[in-house]
């Protein structure tokens, strides 16, 4: 082992929004485990950097050295000349627990562990958690995870994960810190899917050094952001995420929750009623609400709840116009609405009117809008009517319903009529994937599309509660 | 002797379940009214207080409706049968519109909270306390007692006569103060029923009970 280089030690641990701050936008990020074995978590690693883009420079660190993935490997860390902002740990625990104790010889300031074998192991990993811990006391670094699926920036083209579910994710305002990398995964394809941009993704694992709260606090004050989404089981510093989540929500920001983990029985002999009375679950419920966290009762609500908020649009009441292209789907959305403290209003006359023009005799021009299967016949017809609700002053949020589109022209003109407001729309689709048209234009903009009333609904209550539950 | 130094002192003799009676010794002492006590006359409430007997009832160890002669002869059957007890004779409350509950206690989560909500019997009925972080400022306090099922309680139902909401928060705000400043001290405080009068006449708390933490060095040795 080489002798300890004092010259290149950094003086100090970083700060965490200095360790962030290299983390989010690294000009050298080191990969330990990097290897050409297609399967290993450092192959993969390596790979997604690679093939996503990331601009900076990439280190592979392997002992028998020579090229991987085109990139010239290094022997070792020290190995390497100059600062690395980011080192990956993508090994077996052993020789990832090595790798950081070299780091805290170097001038390093964020290592994202994506090895496993901690404390999540139980007794297994009790030997690795407690050396992890003796050298993170005063390491002059900043740790992520470890047993975390690692950390995407889609503006910086980074991508240091081993799992492709964060492939191919736009720049934009929602930032996502998960305790579980699976969830993070299937919460940001969602996402993706629906066109909602992504500010950064953390799956933060076991967080030894670096929390949910200082994530929260850090990616919540990054002008950037307009949403964060979190998936916790167990908040380590829960006193101060509240403080951070509340900062954020007086600002204008939102937070959305999921707290995955099912109450546990009090451990002690309940002396008082307060004991009984004041369950884990119950607690969170009422800090969530009093700090203004929207809770959602699993990840895909959460994620409907984050779709609505991105837009940016917040209404200005509670007065729901709904147009569809069948009865029952409106029926089903007014019953959601009105169940989760919406008003379904009849329409201005004047909006009456003018969807008269496309709506025959025995459709309806009321709320929620019938205007039959005829309004297919003509693509512009839905974009059109859609408009004339939204423009109602009686209307705060405007919901469209859809079932098969015919062409590409009819999402065209939904996207126009989404364009022509300010006011927040949401679009049920049922039939997206037995359409002959595709969403691009819809996720192009981060239109709130939903695939049922009832998840629609999610999100409706997310815009207007901004605080409260969603299920 | 401060607020702080009595429960030193508690948990120094080894205390877990401190007694309504000197429970309630200290809540007056940061401005937590109490019934009269010892009253010359008057319908009077009998109660042997004991740590090792929080739920009184369930040992007979509450009478109810006695007058001041008859409540010292009860407090001195009771004392007899729980040796260590101590005897605590009330003047009853009467004229309350409304018993709540509030607790305070340590989430292991988020630390010191605060709870409040219909009490009494109606505990073991309904589930409609709210719960805030500790300290509860004036304005949170006030949010309590306006939210939920029992806002419509204290406002009056059916034509009964509103609470005094005002008193009401007033304690929520200053007990929950007290706690998060001694939660190094106290697990849990609990009120339960606090007797709510008519608005403008304020209340008394007619039960109470602290559960002292665990000494430091005994913390070390349950994780």
């Amino acid at each position: 082992m080489a002798e300890p280089n004092t010259n290149r030690m950094a003086v100090r641990r970083p700060s965490v929004a200095e360790a962030l701050d290299a983390l989010f936008d690294p000009s050298t990020i080191a990969v330990v485990g990097a290897s050409r074995t297609k399967g290993k978590l450092g192959q993969a690693v390596l790979a997604l950097l690679k093939s996503n883009g990331y601009r900076g420079k990439i280190i592979p660190v392997n002992p028998s050295g020579g090229e991987i993935e085109g990139l010239a490997a290094a022997r070792s860390l020290e190995e390497i000349d100059g600062p690395i902002d980011v080192v990956v740990l993508a090994t077996p625990v052993g020789v990832a627990l090595d790798a950081l104790e070299t780091c805290t010889r170097l001038d390093v300031k964020v290592v994202v562990g994506v090895t496993s074998g901690f404390s999540e192991a139980g007794e297994d990993g009790h030997n690795n958690e407690m050396r992890l811990r003796r050298i993170m006391q005063d390491a002059p670094f900043r740790l992520v995870g470890p047993n975390c699926e690692g950390v995407v920036r889609p503006a910086s083209d980074l991508q240091l994960t081993f799992s492709p579910m964060f492939n191919g994710l736009r720049p934009g305002p929602v930032a996502m810190i998960s305790q579980s990398g699976a969830l993070g995964g299937l919460m940001a394809l969602r996402l993706g899917e629906r066109g909602v941009g992504i500010n950064a993704i953390v799956s933060s694992g076991n967080e030894t050094d670096l929390t949910a709260a200082d994530l929260l606090e850090y990616l919540g004050n990054d002008q950037q952001t307009r949403v964060v989404l979190c998936y916790v089981e167990e908040l380590r510093d829960g006193r101060r995420f509240a403080e951070a989540a509340q900062r954020l929500t007086r600002a204008g920001k939102h937070v959305v929750a999921v707290k995955g983990g099912r109450s546990r029985a009090g451990s002690r002999a309940v002396q008082s009623h307060t004991g009984a009375m004041a369950g884990d679950d119950r607690v969170i419920s009422a800090v969530f609400r009093e700090t203004g966290v929207i809770r959602a009762r699993e990840s895909v609500a959460a994620v409907d709840a984050v779709t609505a908020l991105a837009a940016g649009r917040r209404p200005a009441g509670n007065r729901v116009g709904i147009i569809s292209v069948t009865g029952g789907l409106g029926v089903e959305m007014t019953d959601l609405a009105e169940s989760a403290g919406f008003e379904v209003p009849v329409l201005a006359e004047a909006t009456q009117t003018a969807l008269s023009r496309y709506v025959p005799f025995y459709g309806s021009v009321s709320n929620p809008v019938d205007l039959t299967g005829v309004v297919l016949a003509n693509p512009t017809y839905v974009g059109r009517c859609l408009e004339a609700v939204a423009a109602d002053p009686g209307v705060d949020i405007a919901i469209a319903i859809i079932t098969f589109v015919p062409d590409q022209q009819f999402i065209e003109a939904l996207a126009e009529a989404f364009d022509s407001t300010g006011k927040p729309i949401l679009i049920v689709w049922t039939g997206s994937a037995r359409s002959n048209a595709s969403g691009e234009a819809l996720r192009e903009r981060a239109v709130p599309v939903y695939d049922s009333p009832a998840r629609a609904a999610s999100g409706l209550s997310a815009l207007a509660a901004t605080t409260g539950e969603v299920a | 002797m401060t607020p702080r130094e009595t429960l030193e002192n508690w948990q120094r003799a080894g205390r877990k379940v401190v007694h309504e009676a000197d429970s309630k010794d200290l809540l007056q002492q940061i401005g937590i009214p109490v019934p009269k006590r010892d009253p010359a006359e008057g319908r009077c409430v009998a109660k042997l207080c004991h740590d090792d007997y929080p739920h009184k009832s369930d040992h007979g160890l509450v009478r109810l409706g006695l007058s001041p002669q008859e409540a010292k002869q009860a407090a001195a059957e009771m004392a007899e049968r729980f040796v260590g007890g101590t005897a605590l004779i009330e003047e009853m409350e009467e004229g309350s519109v409304a018993e709540w509950i509030i607790g305070c206690k340590r989430d292991e989560t988020f630390g010191p909270i605060v709870l409040a909500g219909p009490g009494g019997i109606l505990v073991e009925l309904i589930d409609a306390a709210e719960i805030r972080l500790a300290p509860a400022g004036p304005q949170t306090a006030e949010a309590m007692v306006d939210s939920g099922p029992g806002a419509r309680l204290l406002a009056g139902l059916r034509g009964a006569e509103p609470a005094d909401k005002g008193a009401l928060a007033d304690l929520i705000s200053r007990i929950s103060v007290f706690f998060a400043e001694n939660a190094d001290l106290i697990s849990e405080i609990e009120i339960n029923p606090v007797m709510v009068r008519a608005d403008g006449k304020g209340l008394a708390a007619a039960d109470a009970l602290i559960v002292l933490a665990p000494k430091a060095n005994e913390q070390e040795n349950l994780t």
